[in-house]
């Protein structure tokens, strides 16, 4: 093999070296960071003399040349490319700063909340049925003891969440910045220290005590209860000052100098600065939205439908019961209810559409009962968990929200009280139901259209082309069958085998193949066989394929020492097994619980009797997806 | 030939890492080695045959060496054994 021909070609058609960001290689594969995707021709890359395979995964192109020969490749790669040699750290960085602030900002809300998720779905499902039940009760529509002992205590429960919420958000997001998380969970304490006036209580009561910042202006003594942007600026705030002192504070005093002088400066900063500077914006929007629905012909409401669930990202959302009550005294009725309600609504229809669209089960997990929540009015689940996460069925939802918003304008739809949004408002809208139900019906149909047809799809992180992404949708795993192609046993995330975090299978001395971060804890034969070997402890099986393939499938990293805790087996050595048959069940999260790596390598132990093991492109498979492919010798 | 036995004093037998480590080592040589256990035989460069005599903590397995460089297989794969299971 020429090398040196072999970088030129993959130079050339990457696009050429401007179009190079960072280079770097590991054993197998030389990974870089490319500036313009679409300039690259994956295809011809492809066709290379040397170059095996070629994905993309998190941000980098991957090449993959093969051991021993991959650094050969890469000298003289770099030098026609006229770059300094980066490291793998360096290219994942320029990997992660790609794309622009909005999409990063994004990113970020994402890693912040996906982790508290299962916190506000299970609060906000619990709140909304009890703010239902409530509101019944308060109406004489059904009788339950609100003073009840059972009442008090579920809902102290279904709001701890929401009532501490930006403790939770301080602990994630410092975390996702890089400082202490505990730190972080302080910093929100103190946000929200029960020495300051609840933020819910000022809509009603006021504003109780402030004092002046030298002279220039006020701050107000108000926690900021149900607050999102303030903690996440905290946070952000602390976790660099934190990062920055460990550096040049002495490691002798760093442990109690850092945390303290962090705090300190983070705390004050917030409560005197981004905090007070953060209600100032949030009485513009005030001001703002109330002037905006006065615009007529549903137009204002139309733009305030749009824009309210991005109000209730920036958390400005609990001042508007301000409005309700407002237009309550003033009119009899609210006509800020309805938008508010078709706006929430649509995001639920939103979210419903990526429940039912996804084929993955951890996003159906979350978002089913995030858009049920949703229909309840609580739609911080939906917005944070997955339509933001998702970007577009957010701004579908959105639109939704306009087109309900504008149709309630338009029928003049008022609502007689204030409390709860969502199915159950229809009991403030017992004067006008069908109105009221034809308008978040709409709203909700628009957003689940629209994101059904043009807002979410599953993401294949890495097809190869159009063409076998398409043909992947409407595969019939019992359709397809080649003897060289390895199936996938488990469905889940696929990582090259050079990237497992142990040295045996990292460096091929069981045989080759590829390995799966799994998705689901079960084990299924990919071909018919016969199993050569289970082990006691049932953590890995070994089978003799029909087509002479010996596949040993190993689940997570030192599993053995669970001495078979969190596995069944389902066959025993010297079965029979058809394609499709399970083999093993695990559980999943105790493996993981108990500190093992669950990531599961595939492999091809008698890998001499093939020329060449090809990994597949896509970066996640289903069960039966093509892993692998042998060419033999 | 060259023979030899071995009691595994690892507890948890012969699974997929020294099963792997076995069989690669195994390959280091120009020699046929074959284990024994129990009736049960398997060629030392093939893992799944190894792994599929289910080997445990405590068995004793028999070790045949045959081929031009046995003398020195024969001392290595002891060694390995020893060092290893």
């Amino acid at each position: 093999m020429d090398y040196r021909q072999c970088a030129a070609e993959i130079l050339c058609e990457l696009g050429g070296k401007e179009n190079l960001i960072s280079a770097a290689h590991c054993a197998t594969r030389l990974r870089l960071v490319i500036a313009d995707n679409g300039k690259v021709n994956k295809g011809n890359l492809e066709n290379i003399d040397g170059v095996k395979g070629v994905f993309e995964a998190s941000g980098q192109l991957q090449i993959i040349i093969g051991t021993g020969t991959v650094n050969k490749v890469y000298d003289e790669f770099i030098a026609l490319a006229g770059i300094s040699a980066a490291s793998k750290d360096e290219v994942k960085q320029a990997a992660a700063a790609k794309g622009n602030i909005f999409q990063r900002v994004i990113k970020t809300l994402g890693d912040v909340f996906v982790p508290i998720i299962p916190a506000i779905v299970a609060g906000g499902l619990i709140m909304g049925i009890m703010e239902a039940l409530n509101f019944m009760a308060n109406r004489g529509i059904i009788s339950i003891n609100q003073s009840g002992y059972l009442f008090q205590i579920i809902n102290m429960l279904s709001n701890a969440a929401f009532t501490f919420l930006p403790i939770l958000i301080g602990y994630s997001a410092t975390k996702v910045f890089g400082g202490n998380p505990y730190l972080g969970a302080v910093l929100a304490m103190f946000l929200i220290h029960p020495n300051l006036q609840n933020a819910y209580t000022v809509s009603t009561e006021g504003v109780a005590q402030s004092f002046s910042i030298f002279g220039l202006y006020d701050v107000n003594m108000v926690g900021y209860q149900g607050h999102v942007i303030p903690i996440i600026m905290a946070s952000l705030i602390l976790a660099t000052v934190e990062k920055k002192l460990h550096k040049v504070v002495p490691e002798i005093i760093d442990l109690f100098v850092t945390p303290l002088v962090s705090l300190l400066v983070s705390g004050l900063l917030t409560f005197t600065f981004i905090g007070p500077l953060f209600v100032a914006i949030e009485n513009g929007v005030l001001w703002f939205v109330q002037w905006l629905i006065t615009i007529p012909f549903g137009i204002g409401s139309f733009v305030m439908g749009g824009i309210y669930s991005t109000t209730v990202v920036g958390g400005v959302h609990h001042m508007y019961t301000v409005i309700d009550m407002g237009q309550i005294a003033q009119y009899g009725f609210t006509y800020w209810l309805p938008i508010a309600s078709a706006a929430n609504v649509a995001q639920g229809g939103a979210c419903l559409a990526v429940a039912i669209k996804s084929k993955k089960a951890k996003v159906k997990s979350v978002a089913f009962p995030s858009a049920l929540s949703c229909m309840l009015g609580i739609t911080e689940p939906a917005i944070f968990g997955v339509n933001i996460r998702f970007v577009k069925p957010f701004i579908f939802g959105s639109i939704g929200g306009a087109v309900g918003a504008c149709l309630a304008s338009i029928m003049h739809l008022g609502a007689s009280a204030t409390g709860v949004t969502g199915l159950f408002a229809v009991l403030l809208h017992l004067h006008a139901p069908i109105k009221y139900i034809i308008v978040i019906g709409t709203a909700a149909a628009v957003a689940f259209v629209l994101t059904w047809f043009f807002g979410y799809k599953d993401k294949e992180d890495a097809p190869a082309d159009s063409k076998s992404t398409a043909s992947k949708e409407i595969v019939v795993p019992e359709k397809e069958y080649n003897n060289d192609t390895v199936y996938a046993p488990l469905e889940g995330k696929v990582v090259a085998l050079t990237d497992v975090p142990d040295a045996t299978f990292a460096e091929g001395v069981l045989g080759l193949g590829a390995a799966i971060e799994p998705a689901v804890g079960e084990v299924i034969a990919p071909a018919d066989g016969e199993i050569s070997s289970i082990f006691d402890t049932h953590h890995a099986v070994g089978l003799t394929l029909d087509n002479g393939m010996e596949l040993l499938i190993h689940v997570g990293i030192n599993t053995v020492a669970l001495n078979g805790e969190g596995f069944t087996a389902h066959v025993s050595e010297g079965d029979r097994v058809k394609r499709g048959q399970p083999l093993i069940s695990f559980d999943k999260d105790f493996i993981t619980s108990k500190g093992y790596p669950i990531i599961t390598p595939v492999i091809i132990s008698n890998a001499d009797d093939y020329k060449e093991i090809k990994t597949t492109t896509s970066a996640e498979v289903r069960r039966l997806d093509e892993l692998l492919k042998v060419e033999r010798g | 030939m060259k023979t030899f036995a071995y009691t595994i004093k690892d507890e948890v037998g012969i699974h997929a890492r020294p099963a792997g480590l076995l069989a690669k080592k195994a390959k280091e040589f120009e020699s046929v080695i074959t284990l024994e256990k129990g009736g049960k035989t398997a060629v030392a460069t093939k893992l799944m045959a190894i792994m599929g005599m289910g080997v445990k903590c405590g068995d004793t397995v028999n070790v045949t060496v045959e081929g031009a460089d046995e003398e020195k297989a024969a001392a290595e794969m002891e060694a390995f054994f020893n060092a290893n299971l």
